[in-house]
């Protein structure tokens, strides 16, 4: 990435942000292929990878690729000028009730008003919606993406008393962590049916090694390291890991240590620590990291 | 008529008086002494005589060792010494006559060696030891003789003090004091001069403290002594004395230790070490002599220089606390374990294992255990030397400890360097030598795959080295080659240990044994090894000779490719072999010149090019024999930290283990190694040391390999046994748990535990042994559940209502799910009147979750053995005396008794237990049951009922039935691993529920058994130890004693004391219930 100025706060309407340039992401199988195909099918997608290893950049440069701009606003942030809004992105919490996905009403001065909800602005809008971590959102939001999701492409709102049929480029995408997995927190059959899922892994050390090195500005031999790095760290998985170190911490890693940073410190901030606090399991990483960078 | 006969004349008459033999040493000693005496003298010499013999009834003997003594005497005595003799024994005999005689019998020797000078005080010394008794004229007497056979090897001085010594002992046992002087001619020979008072000074503080250890004293003391460096062991004496002085009985224990512990050091050492056990003296006596008998331990973790920081931190202590302090240099306090581990530059496996367990698993990605180097010896399968690293493909081995360098990260990073280079065997596939697949930057001249088949190699490694008529030489090139191979990798993809392991290489090169010592061909494969240390400039060989090392050189260093597979180290080791069989293995002459050799610029066309055939290719590597004036081929040494290489013994493992696997999954046959396959392979290896192995003959030792094979590999060895009525765990897992192992897993925990006293922890104090309890039937259970139908069904009442609803309704929220519509009405009305209306008008769903994981800790001691309920009186009551219908009383009695026997208090908890199980089933809050028991510190049993991730089930009923009272209660251990389980569920609230029937109470928990405090203070520490790691402890016991001890152990935790046991089955569920509501 090129240095910019430094700027202060910009604020745009959800509508009005857009990506001017195209997003980096390195295809590493078909994946550019088949999301293209599902779009243009309109068969929803469902991304399953661990953390950090490319799905909302994934998303954002299919997006783009696809000819769209790119927006991004969260649940009840309370905006409502009414724009088309090409891709929304949801991160889902634990707290995520239907009511915030659809749209709710708002206290006025003379009264209540309806609010569209970012899910019902995106069915009306013909726009991407990326329900991030869905699992996260609670089971009865899964349940009202159902219709959604299947030849009907119908948003029922209750409270309205309507029913929103898709614009055409509407497509739901959603993630999927299966790191997770516990029985709370599995994504149900029936939900899980409607999606085809691509599933995304940490990339080879080769093509890691040159995200790393596009993303970070370090040259290629330590790009290469901390490809290694990671490689080894994702041995320790099940070590109070949950997973392994993601692409976007050795990302971050790089960024330190092209900023003049001390390889070894700059994994130990942005890796090691970042990572565990378990001291032992720390310690291992450490060692890892002084047998790779001097 | 001569004098003498003259004055026999004289005497006659009055010596008739006496048995004859008197008259006959009168008469003998008579005529010597008149050669020599003036006739007054002898004259005088004769009155003494015969005044001595009629001093009383039997002063006679006296007399006649006197005439005896005299005659012996004469040569060199004075007339003076004579007469002095005689009135000294005119005075003893006065009190005892044997004494008197004794001391007759000692004089002549006593006069020659102490001098005329110094026999007075002689003879004063000997008086000294005579209390008017027999006994003490007895020991007095021997004193007298031992004394004077000494005469002129010791000092008075030294006599002087030994008087004092055996004048203590003779207090209280003359038999004692006896043997003692018995002893101390051997010992003063053994002694060296200067030794000999404060040997006795140490003596006869010893005698004054400890009188009955004064003989072990005497029989040991000089040869402990000479463990003492000789300039101090006066100072080690004195210092010694001081101990005895204050701690009487085990005095002379503390001296035996000290003594022991300095011998372990070097001698100049000792005066330093002295000087610092000095300034713990004044302090504590026992902490110095702590000190010097654990110096030794200590000196083998830190270094000579580090002494005295380690020392000074121990006197601070023990300046504020002598208790403490004696801890601190008993080695038994945490603080000193921790100054020693920071002092110390060794580095322990123990400390580092974990970490480096997971440093390999990052490395290799495989889940590879670290173990001790011994512990793969133990197991007999090939590899015999206890301190190599090694690696049999599922563990990596490890020397126990580490300390080559001054510093702790420089010992660590070696360690790292050792790790790292097992690791790479795994990582770079050393092991995974196929046969049949090609080489990568070598071209393949081994004989093709098709051509060598049907030899019946189990491996492909074993088909590798049968190429080979050396095998050892084989093996020796295969090993340098792949581990310049390893190097190689771990240099380039390992940058950051590039220093340490350049620096382990180098401490190699510096040790490697002089190349030009060897015959050619071990030289040839030593400089092999230098090459692979990147010590080319180490490389020596005879000039003349230049070519053929030059290749070898080329073709190793080819290895170090980034591309080289495991199979280019089999071919370049082939390629090396077929060099080293040119080389014969002869001396040099001397004068030869052995110079540097740089790898060759190309491999010669021989090397390279000559591509043979199959026949061609084996004919080369075939045997080599002896040509003349050649040695047997041995190996160079191997370097220190690649450690054991076994390629052929690991390859065998990994396809046993497999084969074992595949096996237990169901699918195809496990290949069963045949004796005689292993017998083969057992004579042809060169990895295995058969010698190093042999337990019995050749036979057992194959058998005892083979079982042990077997045994790692996890070969089944017998038909499976079906667990009859259990369901048979699902085939596709492939990980071929057995179900249930035949005799209790024990697996073994250590825990410090507090000293009150010391206000310090002792380090690993306490091993507790975690197993799982024996099953018994499960008709405890439902009898249990039969007798208290009622309570069950009322306690499981009472907990269903404690099940929190899922989701709770919040209304008057600011934010929230929803609009709450009576909010918004009122709202919209105090809108409308103008008032200030109230804007939180939302609502949201709370979940509401009951996160809650409880250990419950059942004291299993002895105690809770006893009957709650004496059996009454009824019975006796209703006998009515009419013997007549005794018999049939009887009977129903006992009838009565078996069916319903007198209730336990372990029976009581047992049914409380119950209860609370099937309270918590309904409640669902994650819950463990454990018992404990235990005999003293080493042996804390603590048994699994249930455990936490044990679903409730017909095994639990069983095992329920097994509670009984066991043994002690050490209360602390159990308390600190039931912590370890709570902290290992992830539940929000932890509770640690103890239910105990009294006092923690334990062998060597306290000074001694009926000590309170230690165990008090431990078990409340442990308690508070749970409460820092957020569990909630609660104590409840049915000693009606307990609040007093309850009371400390407890302070602000919570506790109860159920005075009525029987209600304890009621009670209990109500009290969780409080403490969790």
């Amino acid at each position: 990435m090129t240095e910019t100025a430094p700027k202060g706060a910009t604020i745009y309407a959800v509508e009005e942000y857009t990506l001017a340039e195209e997003p980096y992401y390195l295809p590493i199988g078909d994946e550019v292929e088949l999301f293209e195909s599902a779009y243009e099918q309109h068969i929803p997608v469902l991304l399953k990878g661990p953390t950090g290893c490319g799905k909302t950049r994934f998303v954002e440069y299919m997006a783009y690729r696809l000819g769209r701009p790119i927006t991004k606003i969260s649940p009840g942030s309370g905006r409502h000028e009414e724009h088309r809004v090409p891709l929304i992105t949801v991160a889902c919490h634990e707290d995520l009730t239907a009511s915030d996905l659809v749209g709710r009403y708002l206290l006025d001065v003379d009264g209540t008003r309806w609010i569209d909800g970012p899910l019902t602005r995106a069915v009306k809008s013909g726009a991407i919606c990326y329900l991030d971590e869905v699992v996260e959102a609670r089971k009865d939001t899964t349940v009202l993406i159902h219709p959604l999701t299947d030849y009907r492409r119908l948003l029922p709102v209750e409270k309205l008393g309507q029913v929103i049929e898709a614009a055409d480029g509407f497509l739901l995408v959603i993630s999927y962590n299966p790191g997770y997995q516990s029985a709370l927190k599995d994504l149900k059959h029936s939900t899980r049916q409607r999606f085809i899922a691509i599933e995304f892994t940490y990339p080879p050390r080769e093509q890691e090694a040159e995200i790393i090195a596009h993303e970070s500005g370090v040259d290629r031999a330590t790009a290469r390291d901390l490809a290694r790095l990671g490689e080894k760290v994702r041995n320790l998985k099940e070590h109070g890991l949950g997973e392994g170190v993601s692409t976007r911490l050795l990302i971050y890693a790089g960024k330190l240590i092209a900023k003049g940073i001390a390889p070894r410190r700059a994994c130990q901030v942005a890796i090691t620590w970042a990572l565990t606090d378990d001291r032992e399991v720390q310690r291992s990483i450490e060692e890892v990291v002084t047998s790779i960078f001097e | 008529m001569s004098q003498a006969d003259s004055i026999l004349e004289r005497y006659a008459g009055q010596l008739h008086a006496f048995p004859a033999a008197v008259a006959a040493s009168f008469a003998e000693a008579c005529r010597t002494l008149a050669e020599r005496l003036p006739p007054e003298a002898l004259d005088h010499w004769a009155r003494l005589g015969m005044q001595l013999a009629e001093l009383n009834l039997r002063s006679f003997e006296a007399a006649d060792e006197f005439f005896r003594a005299s005659a012996r005497l004469a040569p060199a005595a004075s007339t003076e010494a004579l007469e002095a003799v005689a009135h000294e024994a005119l005075a003893i005999a006065a009190d005892s006559v044997p004494l008197a005689t004794a001391f007759l019998r000692a004089a002549p020797q006593a006069l020659e060696g102490f001098g005329f000078e110094h026999f007075e005080q002689w003879t004063s010394l000997g008086r000294r030891l005579y209390k008017g008794n027999w006994k003490s004229a007895a020991l007095a007497g021997q004193f007298f003789e031992t004394s004077a056979s000494m005469a002129g090897q010791v000092r008075l001085g030294q006599l002087s003090r030994l008087v004092l010594f055996l004048d203590e002992l003779a207090r209280h046992s003359y038999e004692l004091a006896s043997a003692c002087l018995a002893q101390v001619p051997t010992v003063f020979q053994r002694l060296g001069e200067e030794d000999r008072l404060p040997y006795l000074t140490y003596a006869l503080e010893l005698a004054q403290s400890s009188w009955a250890d004064a003989r072990l004293y005497l029989d040991r003391g000089p040869s402990l002594l000479e463990k003492v460096h000789q300039p101090v062991r006066e100072r080690f004496l004195l210092l010694a004395a001081q101990v005895a002085k204050g701690y009487g009985r085990s005095a002379f224990q503390y001296l035996e230790a000290a003594a022991e512990g300095l011998a372990e050091l070097e001698p100049d050492q000792h005066h330093r070490v002295i000087e610092l056990a000095e300034q713990l003296a004044p302090y504590s006596p026992e902490a110095a002599m702590e000190f010097l008998a654990n110096v030794g331990t200590v000196l083998q973790r830190i270094r000579f220089e580090e002494l005295e920081a380690w020392h000074e931190t121990g006197l601070r202590i023990l300046q504020t606390s002598y208790e403490g302090g004696e801890a601190y240099f008993r080695l038994q306090s945490a603080k000193s374990e921790e100054m020693l581990e920071r002092l110390s530059a060794r580095v322990d496996l123990a400390r580092v294992g974990e970490v480096l367990r997971l440093y390999c698993k990052a490395l290799t990605g495989r889940n590879v255990a670290i173990q001790n180097a011994a512990a793969l010896a133990e197991k007999g399968i090939g590899w015999v030397d206890e301190t190599k690293a090694s690696t049999e493909g599922t563990t990596i081995f490890l020397p126990e400890r580490m300390e080559r360098y001054a510093t702790k990260e420089e010992n660590f990073a070696a360690y790292k360097v050792f790790a790292t280079h097992q690791a790479a065997h795994l990582e770079f596939g050393s092991f995974e030598f196929r046969f049949d697949r090609e080489p990568r930057v070598f071209e393949r001249t081994l004989p093709a795959p098709a051509s060598a088949n049907g030899t019946g190699a189990i491996t492909d490694m074993e088909r590798y080295f049968d190429l080979f008529g050396d095998r050892q030489l084989a093996s020796d090139l295969y090993t340098v080659a792949e581990d310049t191979r390893i190097d190689a990798a771990i240099k380039r993809e390992y940058g950051g240990i590039r220093r340490t392991l350049a620096r382990l290489q180098r401490d190699e090169l510096a040790r490697r044994p002089d190349v030009r010592m060897m015959p050619l061909r071990q030289a040839f494969v030593e400089n092999l090894i230098r090459f692979s240390l990147d010590g080319s400039e180490a490389i020596r060989w005879p000039a003349a000779r230049s070519e053929p090392m030059a290749q070898a050189l080329a073709i190793l260093s080819k290895l170090q490719d980034p591309e080289a597979t495991v199979e280019d180290a089999a071919e370049a080791a082939a390629r090396l072999y077929r060099i080293a069989v040119t080389i014969p293995n002869v001396f040099e002459e001397a004068e030869i010149e052995w110079q540097a050799v740089e790898p060759a610029e190309s491999l010669s066309a021989a090397m390279e090019g000559g591509k043979l055939g199959p026949e061609g290719a084996e004919a080369r590597l075939g045997d080599v024999g002896l040509g003349e004036g050649e040695l047997e081929y041995t190996s160079p040494p191997d370097p220190d930290f690649r450690g054991d290489f076994k390629p052929e013994l690991v390859q065998l493992l990994m396809k046993l283990r497999e084969d074992a696997q595949t096996g237990q999954a169901g699918s195809g046959q496990p290949m069963q190694l045949t004796p005689e396959q292993l017998q083969e392979l057992l004579e042809k290896s060169v990895e295995i040391d058969l010698d190093a192995l042999m337990e019995g003959d050749l036979e057992q030792t194959t058998g005892l390999f083979l079982s042990n094979l077997q045994k790692e590999a996890g070969t089944p060895m017998q038909d499976k046994k079906d667990a009859p009525g259990r369901p048979t765990s699902d085939q596709s897992t492939g990980e071929g748990e057995s179900e249930q192992p035949l005799e209790p897993v024990v697996s073994v925990y250590y825990y410090d535990e507090w000293d009150f006293r010391a206000q310090d922890y002792k380090p690993r104090w306490c091993a507790v042994k975690e197993m799982v309890i024996q099953e018994g039937t499960e008709e405890f259970y439902e009898a249990t559940l039969r007798e208290h139908a009622g309570l069950v069904a009322q306690t499981r009442k009472q907990f269903e209502l404690m099940k929190p609803e899922m989701f709770r309704k919040i209304k008057r929220l600011r934010d929230g799910e929803d609009i709450d519509l009576d909010a918004a009405i009122e709202w919209m009305v105090e809108h409308r009147v103008g008032a200030n209306p109230n804007d939180k008008v939302y609502w949201r769903r709370n979940k509401v979750e009951r996160d809650v994981a409880v250990a419950f800790l059942i004291d299993m001691s002895a105690s809770t053995d006893e009957e709650i309920q004496k059996r009454d009186k009824r019975y006796d009551d209703d006998f009515d005396d009419d013997p007549r219908r005794y018999l049939s009383w009887w009977v129903s009695k006992r009838r009565h008794e078996l069916s319903h026997p007198p209730k336990r208090i372990i029976d009581v908890e047992k049914e409380s237990t119950v209860l609370l199980m099937t309270a918590l089933e309904t409640i669902g809050d994650q819950y463990g049951i454990y018992g404990f028991s235990g005999y003293g510190r080493d042996n804390v049993e603590f048994y699994v009922i249930k455990d936490f991730d044990e679903q409730f089930d017909d095994r639990i009923k069983r095992r329920l039935d097994k509670i009984a009272p066991i043994r002690s209660t050490r209360m602390g251990p159990a308390i600190r691993h039931a912590t370890y389980k709570l902290l290992q569920t992830n539940a929000k609230v932890r509770i640690l529920f103890l239910l105990s029937d009294g006092r923690p109470q334990d062998h060597g928990y306290g000074r001694d058994r009926t000590e309170k405090e230690y165990a008090i203070h431990d078990t409340k520490q442990a308690l508070l130890e749970a409460k820092r790691e957020g569990i909630t402890p609660f104590a409840l016991t049915v000693d009606r004693a307990g609040h007093d001890y309850l009371k400390t152990m407890c302070q602000d935790m919570g506790y109860e004391v159920v005075a009525d046991i029987e209600s304890l089955p009621s009670r209990l569920p109500a009290l969780y219930r409080r403490l969790t509501e």
